[in-house]
């Protein structure tokens, strides 16, 4: 990642968050380098800048080992965007994504956006399979996502129903529906205190994805930097303001100094 | 894949420091300019003095003078040594005590107040290298102390320490590195970031001491680097940001210092160098028994429990060149930029485009055309540099060197291509594309002669079509160096237009006619005589034109004479006198010819000399073509037209002069008449016209054209005249025979039929024979007296307009005026100024009565008042 090294500095930052091994890496390199190839587990983070028309983005890799959980909240700390990542396949990574990583977004920006995004849709959907351009793909997506919005039934249980698969029941291996990505959404708007009604529908901040076809990947990175925009434009204006939480400003909500003795 | 970055040089050997006793260890360093100090297990603080000798070989070695040691006393290890060099003295923990000894003599300091300058109870200690107090004389210091859950700043002053703050922290500290306010903190299960002014903090990640030193570690303005779980070495600044991704050390890591661009890691075995700009790992030393590693003002200097090294970094500037040298360009650009903030600006920029040019001519080598470009481009690149590859292209008289040392290793193309000519190719087609796009930029400022004779070569060499293009544009192409180039390629058009720029048109025009007549072989120009006469019309030099004219004329008159007829008309262009031009174009008939007709019908030049000029060329010619044998009617008919059409438009020519030549001439009746007709002997053209010629319609058309430009008088005089000729019943009765009777009578008819409005009808009709019958005149006659009774109308109706024009004014005047005139027998006239007697007056303008009479006798004496008086009788 040789942009790194200009060290421009970052108008914005974006952040990828899932378990160990749903392909944030790889959703990244498909993004920037245009081409899957075999990743390693990402050791801490990693870090790529994206130069998008004017503004440059930080996007923010991290390692969804277990290991390095503890670091995730930093590099939250200030995002503008949050790619709350799952594996279709995998129904366990989406609860992950409630149990572990929510609670690292709370470092990020008030005004942050959060995104779901299913990865590995190449195992269960044969749309993914074949890499589409992007217009496509996103027709697809909107005519998917307005479907499901008739169906949609808000689901406040947190555990997985007892047979994932047969309840899905449309394509086998197919662990997670956008349903139940939905109905994440909503529970993470409730634990951000937001107002559905004012904050981003789910049709919108859900997406399916396949890193490996290149499916729908274009369209999450570029879909999300339009909303950050305003985020980016505030933080131009503000001219170098930091974005992040300003230490001088939270001194009521610490602790002070005790007194002697 | 690694870099050398740097390198162990051995500092202080362990026979310096113990000898042979074993149980001696190092437990901490210090080192201040060239003063080194070790704290050892004994309680010992050694000082050594560090040299660096470099070699004549340019290769860096320390020597070590050992100064003193000094027993602290406490028959503790010494924890930690700390250089106040501005006070002099060496802050020390020991046993759990902080106190300060001098530099020099290693004693101990008496406080000012007595008993020593001592902080008891501390675990650990950092100094604030961005201290918030603005005293020299100062340092600041954070303690961890052993008192649970504190750190405490300090002032140490030369003499003694002050307490100036202590914060609480939510778990035991166990390190500390301090940056202004800004406290950053290794707690027993994770690290924060407190500000000890505001008291605000922020947690940055969990940690778990027990499993492993902390190491926190201060790499520059509030920025920190800390060790995380994993083995990552995490940065993190005063915001609790990574602004940084980590890099990955081993999990064991002691130690981590920071020689920007690169973090410095110490574990069991290896020391690990990664750099901070792209995170990847760059060189790795074995290192046995390390134990301390530590930078000390950019001098990274480790420690295994017996012996001092030193981490030398390598030059960057040779760090970048190894990169180059194994085509790690953009390892090596990155290398550079990251420097930019640890080199002067001047110093950096040189570097920069220096390592820029290098990337982009090894780019280059690899024929990776696009990069090279960009990296030339933000380089700066001498574009000479890359035009010296290529053999020849730089013109002789260059003064351009190469620069040295050498951006690159190539000797010239061909040794980069191995003969590959596809290769060279294109490398060539690269350049032309690189110098058409930076010929116009600054990039070619005082070198623009070498790039556009380098560009000409190529575009020559290369069959390229730019090649007329850019020799028809602004060029700065060196003459003598591209002839024998372009006469190499056979480019004798575009030599002709260098040749031309350069002001050389009489070179050039003899290339071009050589090329034209065979001599010389070049297609690139189809329509090249074409070109040549339009090049010496427009040509300002009268000399060449008249030099070349001929050669022009004799291959094609019609086409060569453009030279002198379409010469612009403008400043730059000095006018052709035509004169000189007639004379010079006497033995080319044709191009003459056009030439008069030039000057005559188009630019409609009023001489008498080039008129009849033209008149005697068109009589020749008509003359000439009669007097072949089987006469070619259709071009005599055209030449004759051309001839009358000429006779008839100009009234320039010396029609007597013209006339004569044709006297004998019976078939030119007609121009004969229109000559006539030009001298005003109506009579005789009309003559000629019917009673020779027998062209009825001809004698018409004369009339017309003759009187075209005349009063209405002339025109009727005219037609009354051809009447005349045509009733003419003096003339021999042969002719009238020969005419068939009543021809002549006919054509009469026919004439006053067609143009009966110019004739007056009352004199035609005196004219006219008594036996000719109604029914024949018809349309004359109807014409006439339609055309006399709408002359009487129109003339009626002017009156009547007229009239009541007046009526209305007369109306309106009274209107206006309104009030009555009042005449008296005792008003008098103002005119004669006797009494009025009748009722009839006049009335001046104004309304003064006068006496009829006396306005008589007034508009009698002055007729140019006439208007004025508007007679109106009021009583």
């Amino acid at each position: 990642m040789p942009e790194v090294s200009k060290m421009k500095k970052p108008d914005v930052k974006l952040v990828l968050l899932g378990d160990m091994n749903v392909g944030k890496t790889s959703l990244l390199h498909r993004y920037t380098e245009r081409k899957f190839k075999d990743t390693v587990s990402t050791v801490g983070g990693a870090f790529f800048l994206k130069q998008w028309g004017p503004y440059n983005i930080s996007i923010w890799d991290t390692a969804g080992r277990e290991q390095f959980h503890g670091l995730g909240s930093m590099y939250c700390r200030g995002a503008a965007a949050v790619i709350l990542t799952y594996d279709v396949s995998n129904w366990q990574s989406l609860a992950e994504l409630e149990e572990r990583f929510l609670s690292l977004t709370d470092t990020a920006n008030h005004d942050c956006i959060y995104a779901l995004v299913g990865n590995k849709a190449d195992l269960t959907d044969p749309r993914a399979q074949l890499c589409q351009d992007s217009d496509e793909a996103s027709k697809d997506r909107m005519d998917c996502g307005e479907e499901r919005t008739e169906t949609q039934v808000l689901s406040a249980c947190p555990t997985p129903p007892a047979s994932p698969v047969s309840l899905s029941g449309i394509t086998p291996g197919k662990q997670v529906t956008p349903e139940d990505a939905m109905a994440l959404y909503g529970r993470i708007l409730r634990y951000k205190g937001l107002e559905e009604k004012s904050s981003l529908p789910a049709e919108k901040m859900c997406f399916e994805t396949s890193a490996k076809t290149g499916y729908n990947v274009d369209n999450l990175f570029e879909a999300l930097f339009d909303l950050v925009l305003p985020s980016i434009l505030r933080n131009t204006n503000e001219n170098q303001h930091s974005p992040t939480v300003d230490l001088e400003e939270c001194r009521g909500a610490k602790r002070g100094r005790p007194g002697c003795c | 894949m690694s870099v050398k970055a740097f390198e162990l040089v051995p500092a202080v050997e362990r026979d310096l420091l113990m000898g042979d006793k074993a149980r001696i260890n190092i437990e901490c360093i210090e080192c201040c300019g060239k003063h080194l100090y070790m704290g050892t297990n004994d309680c010992f603080i050694h000082h050594f003095l560090l040299d660096e000798v470099t070699s004549s070989k340019g290769k860096l070695t320390y020597s070590a003078q050992k100064l003193l040691h000094k027993y602290l006393g406490l028959k503790k290890p010494v924890a930690e040594l700390r250089a106040a060099s501005a006070l002099e003295r060496l802050i020390v923990l020991c046993d759990g005590i902080v106190f300060l000894v001098d530099m020099v003599t290693l004693e101990t300091v008496p406080s000012a107040a007595g008993g020593g300058a001592k902080i008891r109870g501390v675990t650990a200690f950092c100094v604030n290298e961005n201290p918030v107090n603005g005293d020299p004389f100062c340092v600041e210091m954070g303690v961890i102390s052993s008192k649970k859950r504190t750190v405490q700043i300090y002032m140490v002053y030369e003499d003694r320490v002050q307490l100036v703050k202590e914060v609480t922290t939510p778990e035991q500290p166990c390190a500390v590195s301090v940056d202004g306010y800004f406290l950053c903190l290794a707690l027993a299960t994770q690290y924060m970031i407190l500000n000890y002014n505001t008291g605000a903090s922020q947690d940055l990640f969990p940690y778990n001491s027990e499993d492993r030193r902390p190491i926190v570690k201060r790499i520059g303005r509030e920025e920190f680097l800390l060790a995380a779980p994993g083995g990552l070495g995490m940065f993190a600044n005063a915001e609790g940001v990574s602004q940084r991704a980590p890099v990955n050390w081993s999990e064991s890591v002691i130690g981590a210092a920071v020689s920007f661009p690169y973090v410095v890691a110490l574990d069991e075995s290896f020391i690990t160098i990664h750099s901070m700009l792209d995170q990847q790992l760059k060189q790795t030393l074995s290192f046995r028994d390390g134990h301390i590693l530590q930078d000390f003002e950019g001098k990274v200097i480790l420690a295994s429990t017996k012996a001092v090294y030193v981490l030398v970094p390598l030059p960057l500037e040779r760090q970048i060149q190894d990169l180059l040298a194994s085509h790690r360009v953009e390892e090596a650009l990155i290398l550079t930029e990251g420097a930019q903030q640890n080199i002067p600006k001047d110093k950096f920029q040189i570097l920069h485009k220096r390592i820029l040019q290098q990337a982009g001519f090894i780019q280059f080598g690899q024929l990776q055309f696009l990069e090279a470009k960009e990296h030339f481009r933000t380089g700066q690149l001498d574009v000479r540099e890359l035009i010296s590859l290529y053999p020849l292209l730089l013109p002789a008289s260059s003064s351009f060197t190469r620069c040295h040392p050498p951006l690159h290793e190539f000797a010239d193309l061909n040794h980069l291509a191995q003969g590959d000519q596809e290769k060279v190719l294109r490398c060539k087609k690269f350049l032309i594309s690189y110098l058409g796009e930076v010929r116009s930029t600054e990039v070619a400022n005082g070198c623009r002669e070498d790039v556009d004779t380098a560009l000409l070569k190529l575009y020559a060499e290369q069959n390229h079509d730019s090649l007329l293009d850019l020799l028809a544009s602004d060029n700065a192409c060196l003459l003598a160096d591209s002839v024998p180039w372009l006469e190499k390629y056979h480019k004798y058009f575009a030599l002709g237009l260098l040749y031309h720029y350069n002001s050389q048109d009489s070179a050039a025009l003899q290339l071009w006619i050589r090329v034209v007549d065979g001599d010389l072989q070049d297609s690139t120009r189809s329509g090249l005589y074409e070109y040549i006469v339009d090049f010496l019309c427009s040509c300002s030099n009268p000399d060449l034109v008249w030099k070349h004219a001929d050669w022009a004329l004799a291959k094609d008159p019609t086409i060569g004479v453009h030279i002198f007829t379409k010469r612009p008309v403008s400043k730059d262009v000095t006018e052709l006198n035509p004169e000189e031009a007639i004379t010079y174009l006497g033995k080319h008939s044709q191009a003459l010819l056009l030439f008069l007709e030039h000057l005559v019908l188009e630019r409609k030049i009023k001489k008498e000399k080039f008129h009849t000029h033209l008149a005697v060329l068109y009589l020749e010619r008509v003359l000439s073509l009669l007097s072949e044998a089987p006469a070619d009617e259709e071009h005599l008919s055209r030449a004759r037209e051309r001839l009358q059409a000429l006779l008839r438009e100009s009234n320039l020519y010396r029609a007597q002069f013209l006339l004569g030549k044709m006297e004998n001439c019976e078939q030119l009746l007609l121009e004969r008449a229109t000559l006539h007709g030009k001298l005003e002997e109506n009579g005789k053209a009309l003559h000629i016209l019917v009673h020779k010629l027998k062209d009825f319609s001809s004698a018409e058309a004369f009339c017309v054209w003759a009187s075209c430009c005349r009063d209405s008088a002339y025109q009727q005089q005219l037609f009354h005249l051809l009447l005349e000729v045509y009733l003419d019943r003096s003339l021999p009765a042969k002719s009238q025979a020969a005419a068939g009777g009543g021809e002549l009578e006919m054509a009469a008819v026919d004439l006053l039929n067609r143009h009966g409005e110019v004739f007056d009808a009352v004199r035609v009709l005196r004219m006219l024979p008594e036996g000719w019958s109604l029914q024949l005149l018809r349309p004359f006659l109807g014409r006439a007296v339609r055309a006399s009774m709408h002359a009487g109308r129109t003339a009626q109706i002017a009156v009547g307009l007229a009239q009541s024009e007046n009526l209305q004014l007369l109306h309106d005047r009274l209107k206006d005026r309104k009030k009555p005139i009042f005449v008296s027998e005792k008003k008098g006239c103002h005119l004669c100024h006797n009494t009025f007697s009748e009722p009839d007056v006049v009335c001046l303008p104004g309304g003064a009565p006068v006496h009829t009479h006396c306005v008589a006798q007034r508009v009698r004496d002055s007729p140019t008042k006439r208007q004025l008086t508007n007679s109106s009788n009021h009583t």
